[in-house]
């Protein structure tokens, strides 16, 4: 095992795939180096051929993806920011997602969309969005959204080889962050929920950058002698029912926490699916944490307002465990998002030209 | 390079083919066969038959909706007992009767119909960079109708294949309507060629009635993306003679279409000006282009004949199970 930053774990399985299979290549918006350098050094690998920048044209980037797996490659398209899917609502929702049926289900479509989702950065409803539930509600788009390093080049490798479209979403926040992995090459199925922490006595799920604040608190909580089980499903489509109904009847109580909208965001979905699955178990109505339903904020003093804070998490937990307790502790998440800072000392940024 | 006879012949041939097809589909909704719709192209059948004749199988091509393609895919392949079939929901059919009228065969390079006008542009370009990188020299060409160059989705795949000088076609069907609009009064120039300028893309515009005449520029174009050289915009000038769906009041800004004009067009149908020229020029007889027309009459009879008597999927929903992702 050894320590690597998400966005070297990004980079590394983009390098590991493009090597292994020569019909993966990857273009984008300034993808030979961009605003997140996870595709950095790719261009100086492999060449003009399989790392293309393209302009602003989110139509057509997303749209050559199709064109491309239609004839018989594996592209890997960037588009920077994940809000930008919706000016690629039918590239992504209506061709890559329902060609395959459309057509009698003989053709394949083995792309993969990515681009950095959330916020928590300041920068305005149209580079903060979180937009699981709109793919998740689409039918035929599979959704990976890593929290660990380790997830992060697993889930990407398996996103790259699988031959249906597949949104592969990084967030902002945790690009810097550092894990380990394995020095052997690994794959991560689809479909694994991963139980990140356990505990006896409530059941957290917790989608993207939600799990790490949900551990968070967890952490601080069990130090109060609340046992609190993070569960992270990791891909949304396929979603792992099954762990989450095993934690259920194990708790008896469950808190879900996403970054997208509360109103019709995924964590109405997961708990409806738990209704259906687990109700008996219940011994409390599920709660959730999710952002208000207001477009996110640039403006500083109001972001920390619409999403989700570690003391509505604890306060959901708290509820659905009846308790009342002290938790001005909890702080918000105010952090920003400095660019400079994050990636100035990433050592995939100082690739040498060959 | 000049056509010889035979590639003369085949144009006609396939001109009638389309029409014969055509009208085997009106046919077909007005007898509750075909369970929606059909917007017929009759009179615009030279700009897919001069384009697409002399295609190679392994091109790609994606055509616009209009006669549900017939005139592209017909030409590039794609029998009509097949597409038929596909229309009466027959497991004959080329995507087993699911896509109903969105006809695809990917081995015939023909990799499916978008719903929103418009879509298939930047699929195009993919496809375009696909076959740069493969180095066949394969090219992608797209039909569309007049209305769609207005997406920008067009722009943005012009400056992606104009970029990357990619193998692509780009081909106005210029019907001169668009829906129940016509499009002089939503677009602020005669020529859509004009788009072509402004990215370096070499543009003309043809007489869309004259299949030689559509087949000669196309051919040009297809032997520059061949080279190399980049990509191609072509505009056709045609008209629509039916409504825009068979069936429906024909009507222009919420008035009946005068019917003078749709004269004047039918007085220059594709099939009548080919075969002035091909009995001018002696390459057909009387004799032969009545046999011609029998002898395409007879496929689309026989086509239809099949298609009505495939059989249906037995269990839709076993369908549905497999709907989403790959196996």
């Amino acid at each position: 095992m050894r320590e690597v930053r998400f966005i070297q774990a990004i980079n590394e399985a983009l390098l590991e795939e493009m090597k292994r299979d020569e019909t993966v290549f990857i273009f984008g918006e300034c993808v030979r180096g961009g605003t997140f350098p996870h595709t950095n050094g790719l261009f100086e690998k492999f060449g003009k051929d399989r790392v293309l920048d393209t302009s602003i044209s989110e139509n057509a980037i997303a749209g050559a993806a199709v064109g491309a797996a239609l004839a018989g490659y594996r592209p890997i398209a960037e588009l920077m920011f994940s809000d930008f899917f919706l000016i690629a609502g039918d590239e992504i929702c209506n061709k890559a997602a329902k060609w395959r049926f459309t057509h009698g289900m003989k053709l394949k479509m083995p792309i993969v969309y990515m681009a950095s989702t959330g916020g928590y950065i300041r920068s305005d409803s149209e580079h903060s969005q979180s937009v699981e539930s709109l793919i998740m509600h689409t039918p035929g788009l599979r959704i990976a959204i890593p929290t660990t390093p380790y997830d992060a080049k697993g889930l990407l490798k398996t996103a790259i080889r699988d031959d249906d479209p597949v949104v592969y979403l990084y967030h902002k926040l945790l690009l810097t962050k550092k894990g380990e992995i394995p020095d052997e090459e690994y794959t991560i199925p689809f479909g694994l929920a991963d139980v990140k922490k356990e505990g006896k006595d409530v059941t957290v799920v917790a989608v993207g950058f939600m799990v790490d604040l949900s551990l968070g608190v967890a952490n601080k909580l069990q130090e109060r002698g609340i046992s609190v089980e993070v569960i992270d499903p990791r891909t949304l489509e396929p979603f792992d029912i099954d762990t989450i109904v095993t934690s259920v009847k194990k708790t008896k109580r469950v808190v879900i926490v996403d970054e997208d909208t509360l109103r019709c965001g995924v964590t109405g979905e997961i708990g409806m699916q738990i209704m259906e699955k687990a109700f008996d178990y219940l011994d409390a109505p599920i709660q959730r944490v999710a952002a208000a339903n207001c477009p996110i904020p640039a403006g500083w003093y109001l972001e920390e307002h619409v999403l989700p804070q570690p003391p509505d998490i604890a306060a959901a937990i708290l509820k659905v465990l009846g308790k009342d307790m002290d938790i001005s502790d909890m702080k918000k998440e105010k952090v920003g998002f400095d660019a400079v800072k994050a990636f100035g000392d990433l050592g995939i940024t100082k690739v040498k030209q060959n | 390079m000049d056509l010889t006879k035979e590639q003369k012949i085949r144009l006609y041939t396939n001109l009638v083919r389309v029409r014969k097809l055509d009208e085997t589909m009106v046919k077909a909704l007005l007898t509750g066969k075909i369970s929606t719709f059909f917007h017929s192209g009759e009179g615009q059948e030279a700009v897919g038959v001069g384009a697409c004749s002399f295609l190679r199988e392994d091109d790609y091509l994606f055509p616009s909706h209009r006669g549900h393609a017939i005139s592209k895919t017909l030409i590039k392949g794609l029998p009509a007992r097949i597409i038929l079939a596909e229309h009466y929901g027959r497991i004959t059919g080329c995507c087993d009767g699911v896509s109903g009228f969105h006809t695809c065969d990917m081995k015939l390079g023909i990799p499916g119909m978008s719903g929103t006008l418009g879509g298939h542009f930047p699929l195009a370009v993919g496809m375009g960079l696909a076959a740069q990188l493969r180095g066949k020299k394969q090219v992608v060409m797209v039909i569309e109708g007049e209305g769609t160059y207005a997406r920008g989705t067009f722009h943005e795949s012009m400056i992606m294949a104009a970029t990357w000088k990619l193998p692509n076609l780009f081909i106005v069907e210029n019907n001169q309507i668009m829906g129940n609009t016509p499009v002089k009064i939503i677009h602020p120039k005669d020529d859509f060629a004009d788009l072509g300028f402004g990215y370096g893309v070499p543009a003309k515009v043809v007489d869309g009635q004259d299949v030689f005449a559509v087949h000669k520029e196309v051919q040009t174009a297809i032997d520059r993306a061949r080279a190399d050289e980049g990509p191609s915009l072509i505009e056709c000038k045609t008209y629509r003679i039916q409504p825009h769906a068979v069936g429906l009041p024909d009507t222009l800004l919420g008035r009946p279409r005068t019917q003078e004009e749709i004269e004047v067009w039918r007085k220059r149908d594709p099939i009548k000006l080919a075969q002035k020229r091909l009995l001018k020029e002696g390459v057909l007889t009387q004799v032969d282009i009545e046999k011609i027309d029998g002898g395409a009459a007879n496929e689309m009879e026989e086509a239809d004949r099949l298609a009505w008597a495939d059989p249906m999927p037995t269990d839709p929903k076993e369908i549905l199970k497999k709907a989403l992702y790959a196996e």
